[in-house]
């Protein structure tokens, strides 16, 4: 074991750990996308099914007027494209209160699909985010530490933006009504 | 309060720093058994064929049930193939929990048994499957499910069959050659009379005697970090520790025996189905006792578990 052959045995690890890291960041990159690809997909199904539920629904719902305007604002979001779980979260506790008080609706296999159905979109387009998230991070942290950094800086990749949070938006805004105690009469 | 990054780095550090450790362990008396194996049958110390030997046996014999640790698990356990239609839940949450962690949709298994616990089989995340007992489809709520799972999801993630199998590996080689030693060495007129020959009798027999013990023990060891660490994993694929704390008080609180589980098989499930990790046995709660049992068992104790769960934001 001279000293070249040592030399070249760290200079053949150098490479190999290159190589590693490079593939890396590749893979991650077009994993990124694909989660991309990924919530586009879930908020098509969301899309898809909330039209199908609301009219199976309507026959059970017709007095409840609030829960199909709820129902029918969802079903805008979806055409337009944008995310629809804020309208089914706020629908999902009055509905779940509409059938504890209503016998008949209990009983209704109907209601119970609907309600779990409209939660398991939500979820899912919760659970794509999650992964797009998870993958960005993986890629931005390990752009970011050494050695890696070298790798990226030799190949220019740049970091990924990952999941657009909103900067605007009703969650984003507190009313005047929020912010005031309420008085109880004892 | 640690946030699940930290979490995250500090279980896989916890488990990194056992399984070095158990590797320096392995081989170490690896290294004195073969010595002394190869001196008695040899007369000179050269382990390498020993452990050449050892490993090539425990390998081979080992293989098959790792590369097909899922289908023999399954055919252990009695489990069936979980129909869409029938455990749709089961379905849609391993669906969502899938989604949310970036792999494939493992093949779902189901035990039919009141009791309720979960495993995960498989040699890669392509090949793995979850299987679940009906006792805890019918009692835990969606959320509580989903925390079971996410468990499951992260094992295979994190390659835990496969690391657990390259442990009993290690752990059987070094079972072998302690009991070779023993049949061999004592049998062996070569080192009764010499100064180093005694040494190496005697390093050999408390080598032989007490190698495969601590070996058990190491793998234990792995094995409940590993178990942290999926609780981590699962936290970080739901973001919600208070659904996974409360499924395992549920948990906690069920004694019942899980019939289709036997010693062999009990470290896989989410929690030890003979309920050594419980908080409620009374044999297992003596105050003495305690630390010492406690490293015999392949599961966490669930109250330790729900408090590092509780440490999480």
């Amino acid at each position: 074991m001279n000293l070249t052959t040592i030399l070249g045995l760290v200079v053949l690890g150098v490479l190999a750990y290159g190589v590693s890291i490079y593939n890396f960041f590749v893979q991650a990159k077009v994993q990124i996308q694909a989660s991309i690809q990924e919530i586009g997909n879930q908020l098509k199904r969301q899309a898809e099914l909330i039209p199908n539920l609301e009219t199976s629904a309507k026959a059970y719902l017709t007095h409840e007027k609030d829960i199909l305007k709820l129902l029918a604002d969802a079903r805008k979001l979806s055409d337009q494209g944008k995310d629809a779980s804020s309208k089914l979260s706020e629908l999902l506790p009055k509905l779940q209160i509409v059938v504890e008080s209503n016998p008949q609706l209990k009983g209704a296999d109907v209601i119970q699909n609907l309600m779990s159905e409209l939660r398991d979109t939500s979820d899912k387009v919760m659970y794509s985010r999650r992964s797009l998230i998870d993958l960005t991070a993986d890629y931005n942290a390990k752009l970011a530490v050494f050695p890696a950094n070298l790798v990226a800086q030799a190949f220019g990749f740049k970091p990924e933006a990952g999941l657009k949070t909103p900067t605007q938006g009703a969650h984003l805004e507190v009313s005047t009504s929020d912010i005031i105690t309420p008085k109880v009469k004892l | 309060m640690q946030n699940i990054y930290e979490s995250s780095v500090n279980s896989r550090r916890k488990s990194n720093y056992i399984v070095a450790g158990f590797s320096v362990f392995a081989l170490v008396a690896s290294y004195f058994l073969a010595s002394a194996l190869s001196y008695y049958l040899f007369g000179f110390y050269d382990g390498l064929f020993a452990i050449g030997l050892a490993l090539l046996i425990t390998g081979l014999s080992s293989f098959g049930s790792y590369y097909y640790s899922d289908k023999i698990i399954v055919g252990i356990s009695g489990a069936r193939r979980a129909d869409e239609h029938e455990f749709k839940l089961f379905y849609q949450v391993i669906d969502n929990l899938s989604l949310g962690s970036n792999i494939h949709r493992p093949a779902l298994y189901v035990i039919d048994d009141t009791a309720m616990n979960a495993f995960a089989a498989g040699r890669d995340p392509d090949h793995s499957l979850v299987c679940s007992t009906t006792g805890l489809l019918a009692n835990l709520n969606r959320s509580e499910l989903e925390a079971v799972f996410a468990h499951e999801l992260t094992h295979i993630k994190n390659y835990d069959t496969r690391l657990m199998s390259l442990a009993a590996v290690m752990v059987g080689s070094i079972t072998l050659m302690a009991d070779w030693l023993l049949r061999i060495g004592l049998r062996s007129r070569r080192g009764k009379d010499s100064g180093a020959g005694i040494i190496t009798l005697v390093i050999g027999i408390l080598a032989a005697l007490l190698a495969p013990v601590i070996g058990q023990l190491l793998q234990l060891a792995i094995s409940r970090s590993r178990e942290y660490m999926a609780d981590v994993g699962s936290v970080k694929i739901t973001r919600q520790p208070s659904s996974l704390i409360s499924a395992l008080t549920i948990i906690d609180h069920d004694l019942e025996r899980l019939e289709a589980a036997n010693k062999s098989t009990a470290h896989l499930y989410f929690t030890n189905p003979f309920h050594q990790d419980s908080s409620f046995k009374a044999e297992f709660n003596r105050p003495g006792l305690d630390w010492f049992a406690g490293l015999f068992n392949t599961h966490p104790p669930i109250s330790d578990r729900i408090k590092a769960l509780s440490q999480m934001s």
